[in-house]
């Protein structure tokens, strides 16, 4: 066993870690934040995205002792139900997600692509998105919203 | 259980109200069954066959039971002593089929690679896996057969020894003279479709927690479920408690498609070892696991007759289909839908469909979205192609010189089933008109000059939706509580649930509409088997009809209270309500529908006297058209409604690479009246698309041992984002005479038609070369053999 330090969207927690224990087990039971999502262990489905220092990674890919002193964010992080992340509100708006099971990996990785290209291409979304495996919705919705959080985001620019 | 309360908006029936539980889903708050923490909680884990076809001789749990934190070693032998076998979800001696015990562990004898046949308990997750991995089994193996054809044949292994043979099932269905018909068929076309195995995997595997409390000696199960009172219902059978004592309480779904129907083993195992160990049990599925489910593989050898003109005078169909080892779950029936679901929407009198469902030593099927319709579909429209490639003429064509007519609804077809509605001439113009198929035939025309390979797919999918199936738990009909209380808000029990669709948004809008109150009054509650009325959960698209209609009836008898005592508030005769009031549609007056609740239930002696002072009622509804009588051809009618939709693609095929690509894809869709156009969109976007994974990439493979090979997804692909196309999708509302609110079944329609289009493209496109598509899913390297056989096929 040994200690690690995780900041998990800001608050720092210290947890004694075995050191073959995924960062996704310790994001989910030790610090108790579910958002997070296992669907396949095997680094595919992108279920279990969190960003670590401000880059999207699979959480069931990394050892949680490998992410010692690291910044950890989750789903819970990007925005609240009272006040969305317009990149959430896009994909409710446009029906973007049925069962929401792939919601970690989805919204971290549009938000990711949108911080980094205020406006993608099509191309540059369906390549930032295709690491994530989604069961219901067929990706297009998902398009559409990615397409209408880039509209969104620049309306509010003009404001 | 699953609670939703909307988001503010309007949201009567027809209107795309957001879905209730978005909010909880986009933020990380909702909670499925992996989330549910209780204290003390041990994990379980299954320890799986790992031969295809043997006896166990010898389990040795010593090992394993050493380990530090492990809580309890169960065996099959131990198993079998405590518990009754699963009861089956659709009994196969009913349906005149084979059937062989199953239970929760099996202690004899093990039929496919994956079969359960000891459970481990540990204090950890992976102390759990841990120990799995040193039990250790002794089996005398036996000879095990993975292929159906194989496996009919005399000399075959046995998969039950107590059989006679490895026939699960043989029927035969139709009506007419198909051989005489075939005999004065201007053209008689043969052929044959192979279809692989696939798999529904949802990204949120199955999952169960239970908890076993000695005390009250009451057992409460959360699960990852679709039907949780035939849960209930399976486990108090199993492991003898009274059903009054279980409950079953359904987290939020990650995802089902028909795999997280109930039947399967681990429901009864992870209670089991709660009530053993006196602890709260986790089991949640891997992944591997989840690929153990099968969907579908069938063979299918038919005869087609036309006239000159086009017209399909006959069909005759043998289907020899792959069930895998029997499971107590609703899968082994799916592929008995295959066969009563030819000739689809075509008018097609004389047909013959040979049915065998045969068990072969792979892991079970399990229901999947579509039900084996989706592999009718698939053959069918194959059918259709080949008589117009044969005759030369344009697939468009002879489907519409053989739909049935919109004048002739409702249609009995040959294998039974009454369709109620439809026009699917209609839908063929919305989808070809979307697709620009002309525009597209030239290009295709322009292409081949250029030696380039543009393929047209056109393909109908009726599907039959909402079945009954009589003395099981397959109901054709369902129940919902509406209660108000004395604020006026309300909350709505319903024995549906929802895996992910949004039937809760879909039922929220009903109750608002008839109740003519906001939407954001309405708590919709699912999934609970001590909250809700008795129901039968979700599957067959059935929720919106028999939930939304049940909801309906519930929410005009608390109206009807509303109604009049706010009248007597008014002092009028006649009221309304509109917008959370009750309105005098005369004058100018209202009351908030909350005084008038407050004065139900708190002035009953008074102006609400001669009331009886109840803002509550529990309903069932039982749409129409359902018939168990047989004709006098035999023929039963399971299904209330008949959703429609015609798919039509373009696919540019690189015939150097194998490679196909989706240059386009129109979907005309029809479910009649649509409570939530949005809801039904999505449905329908996501089942064309797994129905382009079966077409394209997906296929679970297994080696000679019948170990899953593909059992990851870096081997068994899903489509993602990058594969598939935008898809444009029309809709076309012919609604059901059958249904309350005109609405049909959504949510499976484009599985099958998906697969069938892009078939059809294939071929279309590879046609100048000779090339008949006769199998899925079309790969790269099946497409250059396909390539190769008709080059050889020409020299
Ligand atoms: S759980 Fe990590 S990628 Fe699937
Ligand atoms: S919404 Fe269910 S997996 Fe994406």
């Amino acid at each position: 066993m040994r200690n690690i330090r995780l900041n998990v969207n800001g608050e720092d927690h210290e947890v004694e870690v075995d050191p073959r224990r995924l960062l996704v087990h310790v994001v989910r039971e030790e610090v108790g934040l579910t958002g997070t999502h296992v669907g396949c262990l095997t680094g595919d489905c992108g279920a279990c995205t969190v960003m670590v220092d401000d880059r999207s990674v699979k959480s069931c890919s990394v050892l949680a002792a490998g992410a010692d002193g690291a910044c950890v964010r989750t789903i819970e992080y990007l925005g609240t139900e009272e006040d969305l992340d317009p990149v959430q509100q896009a994909f409710l708006d446009e029906f973007a997600f049925q069962c929401g099971y792939c919601l970690p990996g989805m919204l971290l990785t549009v938000r990711e692509l949108l911080d980094a290209e205020p406006d993608p291409d099509d191309a540059a979304i369906l390549q930032a998105i295709s690491g994530n495996l989604c069961r219901c919705t067929g990706y297009g919705p998902i398009v559409r919203a990615v397409r209408a959080a880039v509209r969104s985001t620049r309306g509010g620019e003009g404001s | 259980m699953n609670t939703s309360v909307p988001s503010k908006g309007t949201g009567r029936v027809g209107e795309a109200a957001k879905k209730r539980d978005g909010k909880a889903l986009l933020t990380g708050g909702a909670r499925y069954v992996d989330d549910v923490r209780l204290p003390g909680t041990l994990y379980a884990a299954v320890v799986r066959s790992t031969v295809a076809h043997a006896r166990i001789r010898r389990v040795h749990t010593e090992e394993a039971l050493s380990l530090p934190g492990v809580e309890l070693v169960l065996t099959g032998e131990r198993a079998r002593e405590l518990t009754e076998p699963i009861p089956y979800f659709i009994d196969p001696v009913v349906r005149g089929a084979r059937r062989v015990d199953i239970h929760c562990l099996e202690s004899e004898r093990v039929v496919f690679v994956g079969q359960p046949v000891a459970a481990v308990v540990a204090d950890t997750w992976e102390g759990a896996q841990r120990a799995a991995r040193l039990v250790r089994v002794d089996y005398d193996v036996l000879p095990h057969v993975l292929d159906a054809e194989q496996a009919m044949s005399d000399d075959a292994p046995r998969v039950y020894e107590e059989w006679a043979d490895n026939v699960v099932l043989s029927k035969s269905y139709g009506t007419g003279d198909p051989d005489g018909a075939l005999s004065s068929a201007d053209v008689v076309v043969t052929g044959s479709f192979r279809s692989e195995r696939t798999t529904t995997a949802p990204i949120e595997p199955r999952g169960f927690l239970a908890r076993w409390d000695a005390r009250e000696e009451t057992l409460t199960m959360h699960g990852s479920c679709q039907n949780p009172h035939q849960l209930r219902w399976m486990l108090s059978t199993t492991l003898g408690i009274p059903e009054n004592r279980v409950r079953v309480i359904t987290e939020k779904v990650g995802g089902s498609f028909g795999l997280k129907m109930q039947g399967q083993p681990e429901e009864t195992l992870v209670a089991l070892l709660s009530v053993l160990t006196g602890s709260p049990v986790k089991w949640i599925e891997d992944r591997r696991e989840s690929f153990l489910a099968g969907s579908r593989q069938q063979v299918h050898r038919f005869t087609v007759g036309a006239r000159s003109d086009g017209r399909i005078v006959a069909l005759v169909n043998e289907i020899v289909a792959d069930a895998g080892a029997m499971t107590a779950q609703a899968g082994w029936a799916m592929p008995n839908m295959s066969a009563t679901t030819f000739p689809s929407g075509y008018r097609i009198p004389d047909c013959r469909i040979d049915l065998s469902i045969v068990a072969t030593n792979k892991p079970p099927l399990s229901a999947a979205r579509g039900f084996g319709k989706d592999s009718a579909h698939l053959v069918m429209e194959r059918v259709v192609d080949l008589v117009a490639r044969r005759l030369g003429l344009d697939p468009a064509l002879v489907r519409e010189r053989n739909f049935i007519s919109s004048d002739e609804f409702p249609y009995r077809t040959s294998t039974g089933l009454n369709i109620d509605s439809g026009d699917f001439h209609g839908l063929l113009d919305k989808a070809t008109k979307s697709l620009d198929y002309e525009g597209w035939r030239a290009r295709q025309a322009k292409a081949r000059g250029a030696g380039e390979h543009i393929g047209l797919g056109l393909a109908l999918e009726l599907t039959p939706e909402s079945s009954d199936s009589p003395g099981s738990f397959v109901s054709g009909f369902d129940t919902t509580t509406v209660r108000m209380s004395v604020t006026g808000s309300v909350t709505v029990l319903t024995g549906v649930t929802s895996p992910g669709g949004g039937n809760d948004t879909g039922i929220a809008q009903i109750v608002a509409t008839e109740l003519g109150i906001p939407l954001e009054w309405v708590r919709v509650v699912q999934g609970d088997t001590d909250q809700c009325p008795n129901g039968f959960g979700n599957f067959s698209g059935r929720s919106m009809v028999v939930g939304g209609g049940s909801a309906a009836l519930a929410s005009r008898d608390v109206l009807r209270t509303l109604t009049t005592v706010g009248a007597r508030m008014l002092g009028v005769e006649r009221v309304e309500v509109r917008e959370g009031a009750v309105v005098d549609p005369e004058g100018s007056d209202s009351v908030p529908v909350p005084d008038v609740a407050r004065a139900v239930l708190t002035r009953s002696f008074e102006i609400a006297s001669e009331v009886e002072p109840i803002l509550e009622s529990t309903r069932a509804y039982k749409p129409g058209n359902i018939d168990h009588r047989p004709d006098e051809h035999g023929r039963i009618q399971p299904y209330p409604t008949y959703s429609s939709c015609l798919h039509a693609t373009a696919v540019r095929v690189d015939a150097e690479t194998g490679k196909v690509e989706i240059a386009d894809y129109a979907m005309a869709h029809d479910c009649g009246t649509m409570i939530n156009p949005a809801l039904v969109e999505g449905q329908a976007w996501g089942a064309v698309v797994m129905g382009l994974g079966a077409a394209l990439s997906e296929r679970l493979v297994f080696d000679e041992a019948g170990h899953t090979v593909s059992d990851r997804f870096k081997s068994y692909l899903l489509p993602r984002a990058s594969d598939v196309p935008m898809i444009r999708m029309e809709h076309q509302v012919t609604p059901s005479p059958f249904t309350m609110h005109g609405n049909k079944g959504a949510g499976e329609a484009g599985v099958g038609g998906a697969q069938a289009a892009i078939a059809n493209a294939v071929e279309d496109a590879l046609s100048p070369l000779g090339v008949l598509v006769d199998r899925l899913p079309l790969s790269p390297p099946t497409v250059l053999e396909l390539i190769r056989r008709a080059k050889e096929g020409r020299m």
